[in-house]
């Protein structure tokens, strides 16, 4: 009997401790596997790089021969020239002979080939190590011999197999579901025409989907019309701070699981929607964000542009390349507004100079003569930047211009709409990431032609070319993938099928690649030639900062 | 309707002809003896300073000139890494030989950027990389026939010259370092 308690304590401090270890596990998400260390960054269980070699003796090792620089993250492989790199997922190696890919329900890919007997664990390690395939030929040069032991390549092979090519969540037999974020502190005038545009073009798309009966003719090719699928948005419409905003999107994937975001619209803080697309794999295709965040390093968020931070650069190659000396430079912007980002931004870019970067913060909301108060003691040598919006700019009426070097944000004014008092447009200068009105109209006008048959109210004219755009290279791109709805491989089609996109709606030229997740990379610097109006010219050429 | 169904036909069509392509060219090269006429576009170096392409071609030194993206993960890793074993093979030498490459993504590939992929493939001072204007990139890609439609279209194409006023060695193809260093005591002492 004594032992009783004793022994129920022992059961007690066992269940804890287990308890307490299963919480530590849960806590710490589990690090990527051998295999993937492998594929995605080259590096061996040990933390050393992989060595591997080239015909010829080449060396090549670690990140530099990684497999995914090729084979891609999707493992669907790629194209580059006129050399294709194969699918390496599992299904396409295993695959037996003589059969289709429809036959064995593996997604179309076009630079599959399975005219060659299935891998066996043997036989890949062989191709791995030593460059010859499964029917005995020998690959392209440009595949490496990887210098890989036994233990190393059972991870890798085990992680080829485990590389998933069934269609992604949201992506059905009949409808592929779609979420379009928007964050409580984005615009509403914009929130309307942005949603406006989507729910027509997923009315039209669905319309024309179902107009279209697969054709008879190739119909042993049934793969290549699995891709109609009606399309269903769903508007997550975020609410309260910041901080809960991963978890509400959590919840709405779980409830809605969506194959991508498209579009969507945000406010100051877009950090919280591309953490969770990030951590979620989930593509967020080119959300109407002024101040994007994150890195070209990261994969499943990709941009228009950088925004108000690419004018920062820009704004900051006109400080260093100021003819006259620039003793200050006085930054003005609303608190909590992107503009703050855009400040930081220009100041990180002017690190090392000898200007002197101040800034001069105006309350959140507040009266203009904050900005009286704000510009008093700017001087002629200084130079002073305006990250400010419409209203604000207006109200520069009632101030003296001080200084001749004055730059002005054209993302947040309003581009060459903004209300820029005639006494201020001698002396401002705007950051204007996008091309030129003269320029761009005709790629512009095609998304307007088809607000104006669709009676769409045009409220907020690039947001709703940029939706709208959105829309059409998430469908242009979808139309390449024929059935293979993975996630990472929509990523990889859309940085292939940009660069062949002649209708950039605002932009010049629209590019990606891996790593690189902001398509339109400068800007113009540009002035009001008249004391009112939209006229602008540019100061010069196109920039990429 | 019919256009879209159209498009598919074609996208099939495309996909098998993409098949075929793949597997006719197996790492094959190729050489030829062509000459250009390099356009007279302003470059911008790594070193930020803004260049004449000619100029820089006809610097005095047998040149050699290939096209690359900082970006680009399959063919331009090795066709960079090519040439860092080919300067190095070449030892001394090396500084006899102006090594050039082009980026033909030139709004990514800022000065900055090509400076840190030089250094990753440990190039030498006499191994320059160029950026500028698309109108500048495009127009040299034309003028030595390697402009593709887009960049994901690029192949592997080495040029080689021995001297101003001499034709062009063109190499297409994955050329080893060994075959490289060949290719260019061959140019050096042909009449």
């Amino acid at each position: 009997m004594p032992n009783e308690p004793r022994g129920a304590a022992l059961a007690a401090a066992l269940a804890l401790s287990l308890l307490l270890w299963a919480c530590a596990l849960s806590a710490a998400p589990p690090g990527p596997s051998a295999g993937e260390n492998l594929y995605r960054r080259g590096q061996l269980p040990s933390g050393e790089p992989v060595q591997a070699l080239r015909e010829g003796g080449a060396t090549v090792r670690g990140a530099d021969a990684a497999c995914v620089n090729c084979h891609r993250r999707s493992g669907l492989g790629s194209s580059e020239g006129r050399i294709t790199i194969p699918p390496i997922a599992g299904p396409y190696l295993f695959a037996p002979r003589g059969k289709s890919l429809e036959q064995l329900r593996i997604p179309f890919v076009d630079t599959a080939r399975l005219n060659h007997d299935p891998y066996t664990d043997e036989s890949l390690a062989r191709a791995i190590r030593e460059g010859v395939g499964a029917n005995e030929r020998p690959f392209n040069y440009l595949m490496p011999r990887y210098q890989i032991d036994d233990a190393t390549m059972a991870e890798l092979i085990a992680y080829l197999k485990e590389i998933k090519v069934a269609p992604s969540p949201g992506a059905g037999t009949s409808v592929l579901h779609f979420a379009t974020i928007i964050t409580p502190d984005a615009d509403p005038v914009k929130r309307r025409g942005m949603l406006d545009v989507m729910n027509q073009y997923f009315v039209d798309k669905n319309n024309a989907a179902a107009r279209t009966k697969a054709p008879t003719l190739y119909s042993s090719h049934t793969t290549m019309f699995r891709v109609e699928r009606r399309w269903q948005l769903h508007v997550w419409e975020l609410s309260g701070a910041p901080a809960t905003w991963e978890a509400q999107l959590r919840k709405h994937l779980a409830a809605e699981p969506v194959f991508a975001v498209i579009s969507g619209l945000g406010g100051s803080n877009w950090g919280p929607v591309h953490r969770f697309c990030e951590a979620q794999s989930l593509p967020c295709l080119f959300p109407n964000v002024e101040a994007p965040v994150g890195h070209d390093s990261d994969f499943y968020s990709v941009y228009f542009s950088r925004g108000v931070l690419l004018e920062a650069q820009l704004i900051a190659r006109e400080l260093a390349e100021a003819r006259e000396p620039i003793r200050r430079v006085v930054q003005v912007f609303r608190a909590g507004d992107v503009g703050e980002q855009a400040a930081r931004t220009l100041q990180a870019a002017r690190t090392g100079s000898a200007q002197q970067i101040v800034s001069r913060v105006l309350k959140a909301h507040g009266a203009s003569k904050d900005l009286d108060a704000a510009l008093r003691e700017v001087g002629p040598t200084d130079a002073l930047v305006l990250w400010l919006r419409a209203q604000d700019l207006k109200a520069l009426g009632a101030v003296p211009v001080t200084t001749s070097r004055v730059w002005i944000s054209g993302e947040m004014g309003g581009l060459e709409q903004a209300p820029l008092p005639a006494s201020w447009r001698a002396a401002a200068r705007m950051a204007y990431p996008v091309d030129l009105p003269g320029r761009r109209v005709v790629r512009v006008d095609y998304a307007l032609s088809w607000f104006r048959i669709r009676k769409i109210p045009v409220i907020a004219q690039q947001v709703q070319a940029d939706t709208y755009l959105a829309c059409g290279l998430v469908s242009e791109t979808l139309n390449h993938m024929v059935d293979a709805f993975v996630r990472e491989y929509l990523v990889e089609r859309l940085e292939m099928a940009l660069d062949h996109r002649a209708l950039t709606g605002y932009y010049p030229r629209l590019t990606l690649a891996p790593g690189q997740r902001f398509a339109s990379k400068g800007g113009y610097i540009v002035r009001f030639t008249e004391p009112q109006g939209p006229r602008v010219a540019a100061l010069g050429d196109w920039i990429t900062p | 309707m019919k256009a879209r169904t159209q498009g598919r036909l074609l996208s099939a069509l495309l996909c098998a002809g993409a098949l075929v392509v793949a597997v006719a060219t197996a790492a094959t090269v190729s050489r030829s003896s062509v000459s250009y006429e390099p356009p007279a576009v302003t470059l911008v170096r790594a070193d930020g300073k803004t260049v004449s392409l000619p100029r820089e071609l006809d610097d005095g030194r047998p040149v050699l000139l290939n096209f690359i993206f900082t970006t680009c993960s399959s063919i331009c890793p090795l066709t960079s890494r090519t040439l860092e074993e080919f300067q190095h093979k070449l030892g001394r030498e090396a500084a006899r030989v102006h090594l050039m490459s082009i980026s033909i993504d030139p709004e990514q590939d800022t000065p900055g950027r090509l400076s840190a992929y030089a250094r990753k493939f440990h190039a030498g001072p006499e191994w320059q990389y160029y950026t500028g204007t698309v109108a500048a990139s495009l127009a040299a890609q034309r003028a030595f026939d390697v402009y593709r439609g887009e960049k994901m279209s690029h192949t592997p194409v080495t040029l080689m010259r021995a001297a101003p006023g001499k034709p062009w060695l063109r190499i297409e193809g994955f050329v080893t370092p060994d075959e490289l260093v060949d290719d260019y005591r061959h140019l050096l002492t042909a009449p």
